[in-house]
């Protein structure tokens, strides 16, 4: 089989939607959907995460056989020894059930998972904003909060695969104080369920979403306002805590809250009261297609190594790719 | 620049794999050197005669307990070469080393309060001391590497950020040094070369990915991961007396020392124990001694440095996810210390990691600007750049 005649199936896993692509040997997305993600979880995900790819396979008129790398991003730690994923809060039932496993039995052994901040950082870095940064770090903020991280050109997953795992930042309610003392501060600040709690609390109307509160924003609503300076002030102290250990080029703000403009602008305009020294940050560019797009490019490049094995490198996902497969990628948008 | 022609990177790769073997099994027979490089019996033989003309080896007696003749057995010369190793803190410590990594001497002292210019002549006199000892003299050292606090920006070689020590921020130090020496000089920051002191000589040996916690009279990080030091842009990475962690940040001391190092550092820890109604102090020392003798006073200052420190180490832990969390520093190697951020990290990561306190103590910078002095030397003399990777080092000994 030549290579241009074989496709990769790239999904990102989300706590409540599922992305998915099919694209072709240089990384052009040439089918793409988005569903729900099963609320029932665990196998149930894994299996849609099949379902996808037969449908995108059917959509594009091609063979399961012809698709010949599967990149799937998952919310969660991966153990780089046993490919098992933890620390997982907002999928049910993934916890300790072996995804990787259960996709290598359904599509054969060219699965590999990533952590889905990672691949939305190595999306930035291949076809964003951070594509000329060797250090810099992807800030999702969404449900839940994550991190994925480019040190030197390469991404970095830390020494059991849980670098980034920032929702114990111990940014926010001082973990130490509380009884008993608990690790998941950051994410109780700033995680999409304590914002609209917080707005709640602070006397708003029924707001149900995060984006309710950010319409009410629209609208005026000082409520609003002021719980997302609060988010923003929160947010802002979780830049400085990194550039104060990485001292990186550019932090970009992702996921569906850090994106917003609003959130952005927030953050930036608290940044030099909270930190004297320089520090770089922008809104996502690829938005909530960050992660998707990452893997995109991470299979279209372990396809492309596998039928070139003298450009092989040591791992799976390098950020090191030719620029062809980049303007490739880029023009398949 | 043109490549250099084929024969003379193969014969200098033979060099460097003889010497290689020099290094790490030394004494060693030409048979065996052989052997253990896989070069012919005549090729290593001619790198043997190369190097004994140049003083790089030295016959150390003959094989034994075998049938016929013995062989002469060989080790690296301590004449090949001295390297030397320079930590400026509060202390300066120098240390001398040979080719094979042979630590012959060690000096330290207080650091000259007069600070910039002063320091570095103090630094020239104690390396003159150390090498007069030792039958040679500071301009014949082949590499020098200076432990500095404060950030070395790896663009221009300038420390900035360096408040422990005064003046240093000024002055061109690695201009004026290799003047003063007769001696190029390298700089590194000096928790960065405490974390490769620990990694050669310590308690971090063969581990891939390792936190330094550095805590004395500042707070510092150094990061190493899958096998290399983590600098940062601007060189400012691990400056974590910066995090938002134990104070406002918003307030002018935060802003302009740092949020953390305000209350964890030497000044932090003697202010907040005056602050809680403490009698006069002169040093951190005194109210750790003072907490260890029972003072309730002290032992509450200790405790809250102890839980501002585990917070800083939980943000490490859930940022860079290390294998290793090493405590060092003159406060943060204290075993009873340790112990305390160890019970407080407890409570606070899901992920438990392996905390050890530093092994080499305030050694451990010296150790460290050793250990990459010598790596630059075997690389002047021995690297091939094709082959990126420098040397290996080998495991501690004695002279």
């Amino acid at each position: 089989m030549t290579l241009e005649s074989t496709h990769c199936f790239a999904a990102d896993l989300g706590g409540t939607k599922l992305a998915a692509a099919m694209a072709d040997a240089r990384g052009r997305i040439v089918a793409e959907l988005t569903e729900p993600t099963d609320p029932r979880g665990g196998a149930h995900v894994a299996e849609q995460i099949v379902a996808c790819a037969d449908k995108l396979a059917r959509a594009v008129g091609t063979e399961a056989a012809r698709v010949r790398q599967i990149m799937v991003g998952v919310p969660g730690a991966i153990d780089p020894l046993t490919g098992r994923v933890s620390l997982t809060p907002n999928i049910v039932g993934l916890q300790d059930f072996d995804v990787l496993g259960h996709l290598r039995g359904r599509f054969g052994p060219d699965v590999v998972i990533e952590n889905d901040v990672n691949l939305a950082m190595l999306g930035e870095h291949m076809l964003g904003c951070a594509s000329r940064c060797r250090n810099a770090a992807f800030l999702a903020l969404g449900t839940g909060a994550g991190l994925g991280l480019l040190i030197d050109g390469k991404l970095f997953r830390g020494a059991r695969g849980s670098a980034g795992e920032i929702a114990d930042l111990p940014i926010g309610r001082d973990p130490t104080s509380l009884t008993p003392p608990a690790p998941n501060s950051f994410e109780l600040e700033v995680g999409s369920l304590a914002i609209v709690e917080r707005y709640r609390r602070q006397g708003g109307s029924a707001a149900v979403t995060v984006r309710d509160i950010f319409r009410f924003l629209e609208e005026g609503d000082e409520v609003a306002a002021a719980v997302l300076d609060t988010t923003a002030r929160w947010v802002a102290l979780a830049v400085a805590t990194l550039q104060s250990l990485l001292d990186l080029e550019l932090i970009v703000l992702g996921g569906s809250i850090g994106v917003r403009p609003e959130m952005y602008a927030r953050v930036q305009r608290v940044l030099p009261a909270l930190f004297s020294r320089p520090v770089t940050i922008a809104p996502s560019r690829l938005g909530d297609r960050a992660g998707l797009i990452g893997a995109v490019c991470a299979a279209a490049q372990a396809l492309r190594q596998r039928h070139e094995p003298a450009q092989r490198t040591a791992t799976n996902v390098s950020c090191q790719t030719d620029h062809d497969g980049l303007a490739e990628c880029r023009a398949g948008e | 620049m043109p490549s250099p022609p084929m024969a003379s990177v193969t014969r200098q790769l033979s060099r460097r794999s003889v010497f290689e073997a020099l290094l790490h099994r030394s004494p060693i027979s030409r048979a065996d050197l052989a052997k253990v490089t896989g070069l012919s019996k005549q090729t290593t033989s001619e790198v043997i005669d190369a190097f004994d003309q140049q003083g790089l080896v030295r016959p150390v007696g003959r094989t034994s307990g075998n049938v016929g003749r013995t062989a002469v057995l060989y080790e690296l010369s301590p004449e090949g070469g001295h390297v030397l190793g320079i930590d400026l803190g509060a202390r300066l410590t120098v240390a001398l080393a040979d080719i094979a990594g042979r630590v012959l001497a060690e000096a330290d002292e207080p650091t000259d309060s007069r600070g910039g210019a002063w320091a570095l002549e103090q630094i020239a006199r104690l390396a003159g001391r150390l090498a007069r000892d030792n039958h040679t003299h500071p301009s014949r050292m082949r590499s020098i590497v200076l432990a500095t606090p404060g950030v070395v920006n790896p663009k221009t070689g300038a420390i900035e950020m360096a408040p422990n020590i005064t003046g240093l921020g000024n002055l061109n130090v690695v201009g004026l040094l290799g003047e003063k020496l007769g001696s190029p000089v390298a700089i590194e920051n000096d928790i960065n070369l405490a974390l490769l002191g620990e990694i050669w000589h310590g308690c971090a040996q063969n581990v891939a990915n390792v936190a330094f916690l550095a805590l004395g009279t500042g707070v510092g990080l150094g990061l190493y991961v899958n096998g290399q030091l983590v600098r940062g842009e601007n060189g400012a990475a691990g400056e974590i007396g910066y995090l938002p962690i134990g104070g406002d940040p918003l307030q002018a001391e935060s802003r302009l020392q740092g949020c953390l190092e305000y209350q964890v550092g030497a000044t932090g820890v003697m202010r907040r124990y005056r602050e809680a109604g403490g009698s006069d102090v002169d040093s951190v020392r005194e109210v750790f001694e003072r907490a260890q003798a029972g003072d309730p006073l002290a032992t509450g200052v200790v405790d809250e440095t102890a839980r501002l420190t585990g917070l800083a180490a939980a943000t490490v832990i859930a940022t860079i996810d290390p294998q290793l969390v090493v405590l060092g520093g003159s406060v943060g190697a204290r075993p009873d210390f340790a112990d305390k951020v160890a019970r407080v990290l407890l409570r606070l990561t899901p992920r438990p990691v392996d905390i050890r306190t530093s092994t080499l103590g305030k050694r451990a910078g010296v150790v460290g600007a050793l250990s990459v002095a010598l790596g630059r030397l075997h690389d002047e003399l021995f690297g091939v750049a094709e082959l990126a990777a420098t040397l290996p080092l080998p495991p501690p000994r004695s002279p």
